[in-house]
């Protein structure tokens, strides 16, 4: 790749189908959306329209069955799982409803893990750094089950932030947390996304949460309904 | 709803959960390989007993110096079982002017009961037969030779004239393996008749019987209950000298052992399988506790499915035992010529008891611990998580693991030395799984980034490592002591028999012969001579009080006070024997001395400095007992209870006790060596030794068998457990490939990871089962200077590390290809 692409993710006439018990069965259908790197952007949608299959597509989880995906100029479609996993090492982060933190792990433990992937000597420093960011450097040495919801999906943030992603994906960041929690963890999340210039991509049914995107989209049985915010860059 | 119906469903939505599957394989596994090896166990340990009662020439039987009274052969016939009468004594036969002493058989036709009484007929075919019919004589080719007859002559016995109807070419010895002479065998009839067993005889008269096992049990039983003629003895298979007795014991603890291990075996993988159970339903049970379903109800529920699952897998488990054991028995019964060939179904049957015996020990504590799940984890993982904390509970494996090596066993050396060893294991695996994990955590940050996630990730399941590595290395150490220390140790025993071992033995031979002897052996070929001082005698008192007037609490120390005893002194220790307690004989000392055998000492409760008085000959020795030894008496070597220190002993009245070996084919330079020293008693141990080869060698070949089996039976088990460890990763491995780690990162991770444990597991275990080798080959085996080999146990530590490591790869295979979407399905 030469230069700067010009959307961080550019999506053109996407589907995706699975072979289930009664025949074909298209989970998404033709979509096409770019996103501007630094931009924060909304999946929205109602249960089972294909938001999660999206977020994945998009991130290089798995292939679409026709399109294609171009995440900062790789086209994800050509590449193999292992070099999309290399693609996903250097660019992204992830935050998930379920936190998703490994159990035996500490929160400093939990947080070192993407910098470990990358073999990199300085991850307890960075991971302790990175912990501090989100207010939780006192309990770096606290297991999953010891912290509440929102420090544990602080934690989560911290992991996702850890290695310096060019893009974040959020599935349902805040569907496990109450409001209040929900809110702080929101505030969080795009108080680092600003900072670190990083682009947002976040799945939610939660219309507040997506209000506070720059733009967003919205999915109803495998197709885009309706863009809304402003403008494309 | 009803607890039953509630179980099953449960088990119809759960039963391909992983762990439930592991759990019914590890509980199939565990009893078909005790049922194997308890099967075959039993078959072979019969093989033993009916070696033995060949050997004897029958089930169990009765002997005594007077005539045995007619109530005991009545009963027998009464219990359905046959009878043996007979009677032996010393007796001269004569012939064309030529005299010889024989050791003498009289029975009646029903002889043997047990075993083969092979005969040579005058044309030189050999088949077998029975007692002869009255008028008729066998005799042994020493025999003949010494008479110079052959088949169909006739010769002078007991004052009749009787037809050679045969050569014996071997009998059943009905308890007594060695002749002092040469044998015949002639019938009860002619011997009644001539009045050779009237009284002043030195006849002993035998009773032998031979039946159904329990109808045999039954005998025993009453015959013990009932007051036997003075100086009668019980005749059994067991009993049946020492060397075989020695043979038996040695065969049914390695066979014990083999048992044993199986189901440790089997209970780690339950233990891990259950872990894994209950860690997955603790959300449900939380759940259903917070539903208001009473504690009693929820365990109920737990075990109710558990007993669902352990009912077929029993089942399944006995069928696959005897069908295995029936399939092992077709390919190795050749080895077990003349044993009953009925399957036996006991030990399937108590192989499933013990199995669910073992799954309850292993698998109760989580599931007991599981039931108490507090229902707020339903909302907090935290509080599920402290449940599983170790507790008293956990305990229960551990005292079921005891109680069956106990049981399984049967003996309290052999648990106690399995038990400290595999705890010892168990302890070094932890030290040293944490150790290492301690020093992973040190060099991680400057190793190799896949190497370091491989630590990290074995490092992040501190606890779950520590336990697998645990688990595993008393599994290996079960193995290796399965297949390396046991056939090394049966190697250790047959070649304590070697080919050269003396063959003969030599009664009465008198000082002015001893040199003359030597040469004339020498000329024959013979060699391993060895002959010591021999003095009768007989203990008249301990520490001054007169045997007579003592009471001793084992009842074989009065037989032993009234018997003639065989004395005998050396300068030096011989061979085969070790002092245990005092110290052995100085060059001169002031007062005679003893060293007394073991037996003895307990016979007699005997201590050190207790003084015995012995009268040999004219004259009285009082003699202070100064050591105590332990004598192997399976070594074939001439051993004494009674050792005299040669300084005051020399000057008693003795004889020479020669043995020797002589290849075999040498029976017509014997007989004239025979009667040119016509004092001298010479036995041949020959036939008895081939014997004890023979038996030895069936022994050793069953229990190869038996161990190939539980080697089999461990490896599955061993993968069940490794397998039901591995599936908890997947999650862990989905959410790293979603983080961006490669394929290979995964598995150069999963590698390190096992193959670290495989390491730990390994090195633990070699030493584990070398300690195990060297204190069980001391201890319970007897096999003097055992060396555990540690080359071959250190190889075999490693292949065991790479086979982890490979069993870990292949069980974490489907893992490293788990999809990463997985995480964003889950929420």
């Amino acid at each position: 790749m030469s230069g700067t692409p010009r959307f961080l993710l550019d999506v053109r006439d996407v589907s995706k189908s699975v072979q289930g018990p009664e025949g074909r069965l298209d989970i998404l259908d033709g979509v096409s959306l770019q996103v501007a790197t630094g931009e924060s952007f909304a999946i929205v949608g109602a249960s089972g329209s294909g938001k999660t299959t999206l977020l994945g597509l998009l991130a290089g989880l798995d292939t679409p069955s026709a399109g294609s995906i171009r995440l900062d100029g790789h086209a994800l479609e050509n590449m193999d799982e292992e070099a999309r996993a290399d693609l996903r090492r250097q660019l992204v982060g992830f935050v998930f409803q379920s936190f998703h933190l490994l159990p035996a792990l500490s929160a400093e433990e939990n947080v070192m893990l993407p910098l470990e992937l990358e073999g990199d000597r300085l991850a307890r420093t960075r991971a302790r750094e990175a912990l501090a960011s989100v207010g939780l450097e006192a309990r770096r040495r606290h297991y999953p089950a010891q912290l509440s919801g929102g420090e544990q999906q602080r934690v989560a943030i911290a992991r996702a932030f850890v290695h310096g992603p060019r893009v974040l994906f959020a599935d349902e960041p805040t569907g496990n947390l109450d409001q209040r929690t929900g809110h702080h963890i929101i505030d969080l999340l795009f108080a680092l996304n600003r900072d670190h210039h990083t682009t947002l991509v976040l799945v939610t049914h939660d219309a507040q949460l997506a209000e506070r995107c720059v733009r967003r989209v919205e999915l109803e049985e495998g197709r885009l309904r309706a863009h809304s915010g402003e403008a494309d860059a | 709803m009803n607890l039953l119906r509630l179980s099953l469903r449960t088990l119809r939505r759960e039963w391909r959960l992983p762990e439930l599957r592991t759990l019914a394989g590890s509980l199939v596994l565990a009893v078909a390989a005790l049922g194997v090896v308890a099967t075959l166990s039993t078959r072979v340990e019969r093989g033993v007993l009916a070696s033995a009662a060949e050997l004897i020439g029958g089930d169990i039987g009765v002997s005594s110096p007077q005539r045995l009274p007619d109530d005991l052969a009545t009963r027998a016939t009464h219990d359905g079982l046959k009878v043996n009468r007979s009677a032996s004594f010393p007796s001269v036969a004569f012939a064309h002017g030529r005299s010889q002493l024989l050791d003498v058989l009289a029975t009646d036709t029903a002889y043997p009961l047990r075993g083969t009484l092979e005969l040579r007929d005058a044309h030189g075919h050999t088949q077998t037969g029975h007692g002869p019919a009255a008028g008729n004589v066998y005799l042994d080719h020493r025999a003949l030779v010494a008479l110079q007859l052959q088949v169909g002559d006739m010769l002078q016995l007991g004052g009749r004239e009787l037809h050679i109807a045969a050569e014996l070419v071997r009998q059943p010895d009905g308890g007594q393996l060695i002749a002092l002479a040469p044998r015949a065998v002639m019938s009860l009839t002619d011997a009644e008749q001539a009045g050779l067993l009237g009284i002043g005889s030195r006849a002993r008269h035998r009773l032998l019987l031979a039946g159904a096992p329990a109808a045999v049990h039954d005998w025993r039983d009453w015959a013990q209950s009932t007051t036997l003629p003075q100086g009668a003895q019980l005749i059994t298979p067991e009993q049946t000298r020492q060397r075989m007795r020695s043979a038996f014991d040695r065969a049914s603890a390695f066979l014990r052992l083999t048992a044993l291990l199986s189901a440790l075996l089997a209970g780690v993988a339950i233990a891990l399988a259950a872990q894994q159970y209950a860690r997955r339903k603790t959300s449900e049970v939380a759940l259903l506790r917070a539903l208001g379903t009473p504690r009693r109800r929820v365990f109920g529920l737990l075990i109710g499915t558990l007993l669902a699952l352990a009912v077929p897998a029993l089942i399944v488990g006995v069928a696959l035992a005897l069908g295995l054991a029936q399939a092992a028995w077709l390919f190795a019964s050749t080895l077990f010529a003349g044993v009953p060939t009925v399957l036996p179904w006991g030990p399937a049957l108590a192989a499933a008891g013990i199995g669910l015996a073992v799954l309850a020990g292993f698998a109760l504590p989580p599931l007991a611990r599981l039931a108490e799940v507090s229902p707020v984890a339903v909302f907090r993982d935290s509080v599920t998580r402290r449940v599983r904390r170790f507790d008293g509970l956990y305990l229960v494996p551990v005292l079921v693991a005891l109680a069956l090596i106990w049981s399984q066993s049967g003996s309290a050396r052999l648990a106690g030395i399995l038990a400290i060893s595999l705890s010892g294991v168990a302890v070094a695996a932890a030290l040293l799984a944490w150790g290492l994990l301690w020093l992973a955590r040190r060099v991680a940050p400057g190793a190799h980034p896949a190497l370091r996630l491989g630590l990290a990730a074995l490092a992040r399941r501190r606890g779950l490592s520590v336990i697998q590595a645990t688990a595993l290395g008393m599994g290996l150490t079960a193995l290796l002591v399965l297949a390396i220390i046991a056939p090394s140790m049966l190697d250790g025993w047959r070649s304590e028999l070697p080919s050269n071992t003396p063959n003969w033995f030599v009664l009465n031979l008198q000082t002015n012969q001893r040199d003359d002897f030597s040469k004339a052996l020498a000329r024959l070929g013979a060699d391993q001579l060895n002959m010591l001082p021999l003095a009768v005698g007989k203990l008249v008192a301990i520490d001054g009080h007169p045997i007579d007037g003592l009471h001793f609490n084992d009842p074989r120390a009065k037989d032993w006070s009234d018997r003639q005893l065989r004395l005998s002194w050396a300068g030096t220790l011989p061979p085969a024997n070790r002092v245990i307690a005092g110290h052995w004989f100085t060059p001169h000392p002031a007062q005679a001395e003893v060293s007394v055998d073991t037996m003895w000492r307990d016979m007699f409760a005997l201590k050190l400095g207790d003084t015995l008085s012995f009268d040999v000959g004219e004259g009285r020795l009082d003699a202070r007992v100064t050591s105590f030894r332990q004598v192997d008496w399976s070594s074939f070597r001439v051993n004494f209870f009674l050792l005299l220190d040669p300084a005051h002993a020399s000057a008693l009245p003795h004889t020479w006790l020669a043995s020797f070996h002589l290849p075999r084919g040498h029976a017509t330079q014997v007989a004239t060596l025979s009667r040119a020293y016509p004092n001298l008693s010479l036995v041949d141990v020959d036939d008895l030794l081939d014997r004890i080869h023979q038996i030895v060698d069936r022994v050793s070949g069953a229990v190869r068998w038996v161990l190939a089996f539980s080697l089999l039976a461990g490896a599955l088990v061993l993968a069940a457990a490794l397998s039901a460890s591995a599936a908890e990763r997947r999650h862990e491995a989905a959410l790293l490939r979603t983080l961006g780690a490669r394929r290979g990162q995964l598995r150069i991770a999963a590698a390190c990871e096992f193959a670290l444990l495989g390491l730990i597991a390994g090195l633990t275990a070699t030493a584990g089962a070398a300690g195990a080798g060297w204190w069980l080959g001391r201890q319970v085996f007897h096999i003097e200077h055992y060396v555990p080999p540690l080359g071959s146990l250190a190889l075999s530590a490693l292949i065991a590390a790479v086979v982890v490591m490979l069993l870990g790869l292949a069980g974490t295979r489907k893992v490293t290809r788990t999809s990463p979407m997985r995480l964003l399905r889950e929420g």
